[in-house]
């Protein structure tokens, strides 16, 4: 039942993807384009928080970094936009699995906080390498190239990015149905007992650091096809907060949870902009809400039953 | 630059950076006694400050009211409305099986609200600080200037920290609150209350917090923003460790002579970035902290 749910979801989803670019105007595809960006970075998060554990709170300087190696690749060689969305999340992933390293030396609160201090580290250098970044006058980045065409409108963007989108959350789903995903998780519940079943529970982590931080180069990359313009003001903190909030809100470990929170999150703080002089309280009121009625998330209810279930693969969560 | 020069700075910096590492200690302690007991790091700490700062401002603007009633009155408004979040917000979190992330995320979401609270009151359209406490008249210390008010907020710290030593020793309320960060199940056993604790101690790093803020905010501007000194207090903890209070004063006053030194003697630039690099080294070299004891390994 499970899967025809998920089936047709996915289909009505698809219809309406289809459909909108005929009927609706720039700002909507502009949002549903950012819409996608998000759901690419919850994915990614969601590979190194739900599957495998470790509290990487250093999302937004990957995708930060994404965005500019894309923007620079971009503006030097106006290669075919695929080749700088590789060549971001090739960068970012290399970066991620150097990062890794941190999770062989702490756990929890303690890597949450060093990856912190790293995401807060890279948004120093965004903002004051200036001969790369342009620092806090923010970097302009000329249109992505597809085959000759240039990527000047959102509308022009829009049918790369959903399928760009659809490609990760096809990969994650592939992979969390992999072995691979079968050793994130058991590192996530217990990294001991995932070494004493001959799992090598520090590459592991890496490699769970280097997929999250690739996802988030490829947002980033992706980014870059659709806006012309990045300020790494948006690339601090409060947007790792913003997708972390996302895949929370989704249910923690769940993939679903992952997209339905980033669509969630991702129109209510758009939506909030109408309202500026009430959106910090609204949305704090919101988390708060949330945490409150439904700590657990929305799509927890069905892992937890898959989990109690004799025979089930544990909360495979796909 | 000459000797002389490096001494004069070394004293300047050394001096300062006390002054202002008072103020990170007293935040880091506010961090860590909600650590210990409530296993939250608090990230609305920083806009509880910041929040503190504001109620004084207001009492003092608006009613037009004297520092003798608006200091206790500060005291007992941020306390309480720390002590109802904890109450009505983080104890129903935990009810409904909430674990570390989520009570993250509501302490995300109170620093949302006290944010967007203090800006409607218009307060926070520009750049304030509360009238000065005591004069600003300048004192020598060796060579280096300090103000007053400078040593005012590093006497007014450490008798905090007296204080709050005191208050985790010799009283019954803080060797409860001291049991529940140990081991709250066995706290529960001999009769110790976990709310009422947790409620206390949310009051208490409230309290901490606003006489910060009192004491900072003649010095400072402050905006609605300020709240980002919380990550100051992050470092100084985690430079302590986090678990240890006379680790997160050490800790304070660590970040605070380190920030003024980087200021002196590298660029102004760099002072926003030092702490991260700090948290950094300290988490990748001691992870536990230089009073953080034995790291722990955790078992299946």
């Amino acid at each position: 039942m499970k899967n025809h749910f998920d089936t047709w979801g996915l289909v009505a989803l698809a219809v309406v993807l289809a459909v909108l670019p005929f009927t609706a105007s720039g700002y909507v595809l502009y949002i549903v384009n950012l819409l996608m960006i998000y759901i690419v970075l919850a994915l990614g998060l969601h590979l190194v928080i739900g599957e495998t554990g470790q509290f990487a709170l250093s999302h937004a300087a990957f995708y930060g970094i994404g965005i500019y190696a894309a923007g620079i690749i971009n503006n030097t060689w106006h290669p075919n936009f695929v080749v700088s969305v590789l060549a971001a999340g090739a960068i970012t992933a290399a970066l991620g699995y150097l990062l890794g390293a941190l999770a062989i030396r702490m756990r929890d609160i303690y890597l949450a906080l060093s990856t912190f201090a790293f995401g807060e580290a890279m948004q120093w250098v965004f903002l004051n390498w200036t001969e790369v970044t342009n620092g806090s006058n923010g970097y302009q980045m000329s249109p992505a190239r597809f085959f000759g065409f240039e990527l000047t409108s959102d509308l022009g963007a829009y049918p790369f990015v959903v399928l760009g989108a659809a490609l990760m959350l096809w990969l994650t789903v592939r992979l969390s149905r992999s072995q691979l995903g079968a050793a994130f998780r058991a590192v996530r519940e217990s990294d001991v007992a995932a070494r004493a079943m001959g799992i090598d529970a520090n590459v592991v982590k890496r490699v769970a650091f280097m997929c999250s931080a690739a996802y988030a180069g490829v947002a980033g990359g992706l980014y870059t096809t659709f806006a012309s313009f990045i300020h790494p003001e948006s690339l601090g903190f409060w947007t790792t907060i913003l997708i972390l909030i996302m895949i929370v809100v989704g249910g923690i470990g769940s993939v679903r949870g992952a997209v339905v929170g980033a669509v969630i999150f991702g129109l209510i703080s758009e939506l909030l902009r109408q309202v500026l002089s009430f959106q910090e309280i609204i949305y704090g009121l919101i988390l708060i809400g949330f945490m409150m009625f439904a700590p657990r998330g929305l799509f927890s209810g069905r892992a937890r039953a898959r989990k109690a279930s004799p025979g089930g693969a544990g909360r495979a969560g796909a | 630059m000459s000797f002389a020069d490096i001494w004069l700075f070394l004293q300047q910096g050394v001096w300062s950076g006390l002054v202002t590492g008072s103020v990170y200690a007293l935040l880091a302690v506010a961090v860590v006694i909600v650590f210990k007991t409530t296993d939250v790091p608090n990230f609305a700490q920083g806009e509880i400050f910041m929040v503190g700062g504001y109620v004084a401002l207001f009492m003092i603007l608006v009613p037009g009211w004297h520092y003798a009633v608006v200091i206790p009155a500060t005291l007992a408004a941020v306390a309480v409305i720390c002590a109802l979040f904890q109450r009505v917000v983080m104890e129903r979190v935990i009810r409904a099986k909430g674990v570390g992330v989520q009570l993250v995320i509501a302490t995300l979401g109170l620093a949302y609200v006290l944010k967007g609270a203090v800006r409607q009151t218009g307060l926070g359209d520009s750049p304030r600080s509360l009238p000065a406490l005591v004069s600003s008249d300048t004192v020598m210390i060796g060579d280096a200037v300090l103000t007053r008010l400078d040593l005012m907020i590093l006497g007014a710290a450490i008798v905090v920290m007296l204080a709050l030593y005191v208050l985790f020793n010799h009283t019954r309320i803080g060797k409860a609150m001291r049991a529940v960060g140990m081991n709250p199940r066995a706290a529960q056993i001999v009769g110790v209350s976990l709310v009422r604790i947790r409620m206390a101690v949310w009051a208490l790093a409230g309290l901490i917090s606003a006489v910060s803020a009192i004491l900072i905010t003649p010095k400072i501007l402050i905006t609605p923003d300020i709240g980002h000194v919380a990550i100051l207090a992050f470092a100084a903890a985690i430079v302590g460790g986090i678990t240890s209070i006379p680790g997160a004063v050490v800790g304070g006053f660590i970040i605070g002579v380190a920030e003024n030194l980087v200021g002196l003697f590298v660029s102004t630039n760099a002072i926003v970035v030092a702490p991260f690099l700090a948290i950094l080294i300290v988490l990748i070299v001691r992870p536990q902290g230089i009073l953080g004891g034995k790291a722990q390994v955790k078992k299946v």
